[in-house]
């Protein structure tokens, strides 16, 4: 093991740059609106005006940071072939159980690595009835306060590079995973990579797979098709669909032309907070968000280590600049998966086709819930994690030597 | 029904111009790939040599007072379901009498300057070619127009706004020119108050629906024709290129306008990254000065109805993206010229224009792209006196006003 170049990680945020932002917010210009819009022509003007208010009125940034220093943080630096090196920013809380299930859980976007709060204790608690995790969060490359890469071409295989550096750094040569949003189509990278090898299993909350073709999978295909329309509580709930029909565009556009938009983000807080927003109000299940949290989270972009730019090159790259599919160069697997159902998930799944994900040998379906789950539903996600890894549970001991019970 | 038009000057107020000025001084700029060039949208060098001569060189007030001097009014349209709209509107009479009244409708990110070195050209008189009277609005919702207040002013409301606009100048009959939206528009002005008032048109943009083996049997056919010809191969290859990597703006429009609304009027440089890259984009070479970009921001960044407004058209037309833009139009009998320009991004097959109206003339340019009126006023304004002229196809149309003393 080379030497650790492992920090501790204070979020400090310079003065001058609270005042930067203090400075723009005070010169805001709101656009007008129509009659009667509500959320139909995107973010409603009444929310914007309150939000802004409460950000130069009311939300305290300094509080937020220091909650969000009470978290165990660091940095160290991961070589990744072709890009030098970048300096990664992670969460990386133990549990007392020292045989506890070393899990990787990575974020995507507009997320970030706080998403992982939430469930930090009831994954790290020690219990009888459930296994125990040592939890490592980082922020991807280009998001939070990790490095931005510095060239075209970073894409499946070296976000999976990261993922396996940095856990075998921790002394982690074997571990499992969890991710939903980006973190899903990494994890699939990630697990075709090191799959086996390294990551014993993974859990997704966005098991989202493309129609089954004849020819490749006869049996899922002939099976979707004589079953009657999907009246799964997903179809039912309209977060997918709206997604699908009038959700697109920040997709489209940072597919494509992720620099353009990024002069906006970069230079208007306003403007990143109705285009963030929008997707905190429209990807959830009715979750009541307060202005404090939506800031909290609209800040971690604001303040970011590269820019607000930078976080949308993922889809970028992970795309061909939208010529082919983010899945390309990955495989089906047989590493054990686990997948959870939430009602207000906006990126289609279809249960009869998950199983051209990878080896399922966990599923679990919720009624409330949306696309942020470990944010909404942290108890709800952390329970499928002990159930699947737990004794008994299909995933039990995966990694040798640290089933999660001492 | 006639209103009087009250003439127009632009007056942007002090405070408006001082706090571009302060918002410029606070920019922050996003770091950029190593050897990105324009693969990842507008480049980093360009936004901050054109931020910084915004900040210190350009001169809005010297912009300002040169627009001025182009005979500019505003007049009250009542359009049905919406109440009334204060149009704003360029309007240059020739000294023929007997001009060609003529509409210019401009597109996004158009304004109504993209006619202005058209003026001179067209109201000129000559025995050799026809004159023209030219009004050029704002389209509503741009520039110095009033912004509709409610939802659902789409194809048909725009139409009967400029329609009505003609009426009010005493133009009972009219010609018309346009491309972007312009050309769109126009589809709806052509079906609705075709012949009856639009007696003509030019299109820089001809655009239609693609053809179907039930629309257009014989043009669906000649798409099995692809693979032996190169002309319609290059030209569906530009389109899917622009179809793949150039319509994320199309998209965030027609689906949320109101949330890139937030950035577009709160952050210059993100208004000015947005727009240029179009402007980049759809010309093909074009040696944009500064002061020509900065102007054209300008017009955006100052505008009445503030630039989150105009983003809303694409909403509009495509009713939230969920159909096309021709909505409830068909093929009509007004006679129909077609100018191609050779870097107009939206190269449909020339065939399919057919499929838009009665093409009575068509040109084929060396040069020039999307803002063909900016790029280039003398091959517009010559396609426009060959179509309308003597001996030309369209000549006439507008009976009593053939453009001659």
């Amino acid at each position: 093991m080379s030497n650790s170049t492992e920090q501790p990680f204070v979020l400090a945020v310079p003065d001058d740059d609270l005042a930067l932002l203090r400075k723009k917010l005070d010169l805001v210009r709101f656009p007008d609106e129509l009659d009667d819009a509500a959320w139909s022509y995107g973010v409603p003007l009444a929310d914007m005006k309150r939000l802004v208010s409460h950000w130069v009125n009311g939300y305290d940034w300094r509080k937020s940071e220091a909650e969000i220093n009470k978290l165990p943080m660091f940095t160290r630096d991961i070589d990744v072939h072709g890009f030098g090196t970048l300096n990664i920013h992670y969460v990386h809380q133990k549990s007392e159980v020292k045989n506890a299930i070393p899990l990787l859980f990575s974020h995507g976007w507009p997320g970030d690595f706080l998403e992982a709060r939430k469930m930090l204790p009831l994954l790290t608690e020690k219990s009888p009835d459930h296994p125990s995790f040592h939890v490592v969060a980082l922020s991807l490359p280009g998001f939070g306060f990790s490095e931005a890469p510095k060239k075209p071409g970073f894409a499946g295989r070296q976000y999976a590079e990261v993922f396996n550096k940095l856990m075998l750094s921790l002394g982690y040569n074997e571990y499992v995973y969890q991710g939903g949003d980006w973190g899903y189509i990494l994890g699939l990278h990630a697990v075709t990579h090191y799959g086996h090898k390294h990551i014993k299993a993974w859990h997704t909350n966005v098991p989202s797979v493309g129609p089954p073709k004849l020819l490749s999978n006869p049996l899922v295909w002939l099976s979707s098709w004589l079953s009657s329309s999907n009246n799964s509580s997903q179809a039912k709930h309209g977060n997918a669909r709206n997604w699908r029909t009038k959700g697109m565009g920040y997709f489209m556009e940072q597919a494509t032309q992720p620099q353009t938009i990024g002069y906006s983000l970069t230079d208007s807080p306003v403007g990143l907070l109705a285009w963030i927003y929008e997707k905190l109000v429209t990807w959830t299940d009715g979750y009541p968000w307060t202005d404090d949290e939506v800031l909290e989270w609209i800040s971690i972009y604001w303040f970011s280590r590269s820019c607000p730019a930078a976080a949308g090159r993922i889809y970028y790259e992970l795309t061909g600049q939208n010529t082919h599919d983010t899945k390309a160069g990955t495989k089906w697997m047989s590493v054990p998966l686990g997948v959870s159902y939430f009602p207000g998930e906006i990126i289609p799944t279809i249960k009869a086709w998950s199983s051209m994900i990878g080896n399922i040998v966990f599923e679990s379906e919720h009624d409330k819930g949306g696309h942020f789950a470990a944010f909404e539903q942290p108890e709800k996600l952390a329970g499928d994690l002990w159930k699947m890894y737990g004794k008994g549970g299909p995933a039990h001991g995966v990694v040798f030597g640290k089933n999660g019970y001492d | 029904m006639t209103t009087w038009a009250k003439p127009f000057t632009v007056a942007v107020p002090d405070a408006d111009v001082e706090r571009l000025h302060a918002k410029l001084e606070l920019a922050t700029f996003p770091d950029e790939l190593d050897g990105a060039g324009w693969d990842y949208g507008v480049p980093l060098a360009d936004i901050k040599r054109l931020s910084e001569y915004w900040k210190n060189t350009f001169d809005w007030r010297k912009a300002e007072r040169s627009i001025n001097e182009i005979p500019q009014f505003t007049t009250d349209i009542e359009v049905d379901g919406f109440g009334s709209l204060n149009v704003h509107f360029v309007h240059q009479k020739s000294e023929v009498e007997n001009a060609i009244p003529l509409l210019f409708v401009h597109g996004w990110p158009g304004h109504f300057l993209e006619v202005r070195k058209l003026l001179p050209l067209l109201t000129a008189g000559s025995h050799d070619h026809p004159a023209f009277h030219v009004v050029a609005p704002s389209l509503p919702g741009f520039g110095f127009s009033e912004a509709p207040g409610k939802p659902g002013f789409a194809g048909p409301q725009f139409a009967e706004t400029f329609n009505k606009l003609m009426l009010s100048l005493g133009y009972n009959e009219y010609v018309y020119q346009g491309g972007d939206f312009g050309h769109i528009i126009g589809v709806y002005v052509a079906n609705i108050y075709g012949h009856k008032h639009m007696k003509g048109w030019l299109s820089n943009m001809p655009m239609y629906r693609r053809p179907t083996a039930f629309s257009n049997p014989l043009l669906f056919l000649e798409l099995l024709t692809l693979p032996f010809n190169k002309t319609l191969r290059d030209r569906i290859a530009a389109v899917q290129h622009l179809q793949t990597t150039g319509m994320g703006y199309f998209n965030v429009q027609a689906t949320v306008p109101q949330t890139i609304g937030y950035s577009l009027a709160d952050s210059p440089i993100g208004l000015l990254a947005w727009l240029y890259e179009k402007l980049y984009m759809g010309v093909g070479g074009y040696p944009w000065t500064e002061d020509e970009v900065l102007e054209w921001i300008s017009i955006y960044w100052f505008s009445r109805a503030g630039p989150g407004a105009p983003a809303r058209i694409y909403y509009e037309l495509t009713g939230g993206n969920s159909h096309d833009l021709f909505e409830g139009t068909t093929w009509t009998s007004v006679p129909l010229g077609l100018a191609w320009f050779p870097q107009e991004p939206v190269r449909l097959p020339k065939s399919w224009a057919h499929m838009i109206g009665k093409v009575v003339f068509e040109s084929d340019h060396e040069v020039g792209g999307h803002f063909a009126a900016f790029e280039q006023p003398q091959a517009l304004v010559s396609d426009l006196r060959k179509m309308f002229g003597k001996g030309g196809p369209a000549h006439g149309v507008v009976p009593g006003k053939d453009g001659y003393q």
